[in-house]
């Protein structure tokens, strides 16, 4: 996960509930997102060390993430701390699984992307969550198609616009090489959640329809 | 009631019913068909019970049912008192049906990709992965407006059988390769819909322990 340094959003924090994980990607590198009991989120790499299993696949127990296959259990730092088929092991250290800086800001789960010098993570402000929702096109030309409607470009990942007199907030998440993801947020007490959630999809659509139309 | 379901443990459709069977609590008999490799559901007993050669199969006496949204409906109709799973209210009983069709139509590309994926039935496996996408992107769609709008399942109030038509289909999908990271209003409706009493999981839907 080296391209493009920054931090960018992975998920609605609202639509993670506690107690559950999910998949996702980042420049194409598979992250788990999950919500500890107590509250807490964590990014990592979505990889059980031991078969290699997706621990999005897996289940969360209070403050532990447990892999689908054998049940191997990790803390919120990472370091596995249980075996089901050696219940008395002390486990080494060495298990552990990758984990990435994030942070939840703007209503979001944000991972920074590489472990390159320090940026701090995006300011938080009161918004309104909307919606997650996905495009099947690479990021920048996603990108390319929100600054051709002029939405204003506030970091890398991160763009506003002005939808029928509310402040929308839309993060971009370079999903893989040709999807992207889109996280939703209203900047003010507006009460156009549903109208906003509806013009994503006809944004979303008008994106990959102008793609097409381009294409040789 | 004397209920005979002729069975294939690996079928979605199959998985349907079993699972109103079990959510309504009803005493069932189910007969296991070699479907696979015995290809059972096309001998000529079996074409006598259903000419299309297919499964699900559902006997109640003198009563014989083929594919598993009629048969959804036949037993929530003769042995859901309540009405829960089909309401009589017009609105509700229209936009359930509606979801059966999209499930049986809309989503048959899932159930083909899956096939093809598992059994090696023949299919063009860009086109099925295509129309399978296509679909969940419409479910995921309404399941998110239904969430904004304050409601937790496919249509009405509580579950129907537009959800239990449309629930294998979507957390089977791994079978086939979609994974359900595109789709975070159908992963916390999965979810939801683990929990009703009566649930029951089949290979490839992973059970919690």
């Amino acid at each position: 996960m080296s391209s493009a340094a920054g931090w960018y959003a992975v998920a609605l924090s609202d639509g993670l509930e506690p107690g559950t994980s999910a998949g996702t990607r980042l420049f194409d590198k598979e992250l788990v997102v999950w919500r500890d009991a107590s509250g807490a989120s964590h990014v990592w790499e979505d990889r059980c060390p031991h078969r290699g299993m997706r621990l999005s696949f897996g289940f969360v127990r209070g403050t532990h993430i447990a892999c689908l296959y054998h049940g191997w259990q990790y803390d919120e730092a990472g370091q596995c701390r249980y075996i089901p088929a050696h219940p008395t092991l002390d486990v080494p250290e060495t298990i552990r699984v990758a984990t990435y800086a994030s942070a939840e800001a703007m209503g979001m789960i944000w991972v920074r992307s590489d472990a390159g010098p320090s940026v701090p993570p995006p300011s938080n402000a009161p918004v309104i969550p909307v919606r997650s929702l996905y495009v099947d096109l690479p990021s920048e030309t996603v990108a390319a198609g929100l600054e051709a409607r002029s939405f204003a470009r506030v970091s890398p990942g991160l763009y506003s616009a002005d939808v029928a007199d509310t402040s929308v907030l839309l993060a971009v998440q370079p999903f893989t090489v040709d999807r992207t993801g889109l996280h939703l947020a209203i900047a003010d007490s507006s009460p156009a959640v549903m109208a906003v959630a509806v013009w994503a999809e006809e944004l979303r659509d008008a994106l990959e329809a102008a793609s097409r139309e381009d294409a040789p | 009631m004397s209920l005979v379901l002729h069975d294939y443990e690996l079928d979605a459709d199959c998985y349907k019913v079993r699972l109103l069977v079990s959510m309504l609590k009803l005493d069932c008999r189910k007969v296991a068909v070699n479907a696979h490799p015995g290809r059972e559901h096309h001998s000529p007993a079996y074409r006598r019970l259903n000419p299309l050669g297919a499964l699900p199969i559902l006997e109640d006496g003198e009563t014989v049912l083929h594919d598993a949204e009629p048969i959804l409906a036949y037993l929530a109709k003769a042995y859901d008192t309540g009405g829960t799973w089909l309401p009589d209210d017009p609105k509700t009983f229209g936009e359930v049906m509606m979801w059966l069709a999209f499930a049986h139509r809309d989503l048959a590309a899932a159930t083909l990709a899956r096939l093809h994926s598992m059994l090696e039935v023949p299919a063009d496996a860009e086109a099925v992965e295509r129309a399978s996408r296509a679909a969940f992107r419409i479910l995921e769609d309404h399941m998110t407006r239904r969430e904004l709008g304050g409601f937790a399942w496919v249509v009405g109030e509580g579950p129907t059988l537009a959800d239990i038509a449309l629930f294998p289909a979507i957390a089977l999908s791994r079978d086939f390769g979609i994974d359900h990271d595109e789709y975070p209003a159908l992963r916390r409706w999965m979810r939801r819909f683990r929990t009703l009493p009566g649930f029951l999981t089949m290979p490839g839907i992973p059970d919690y322990h």
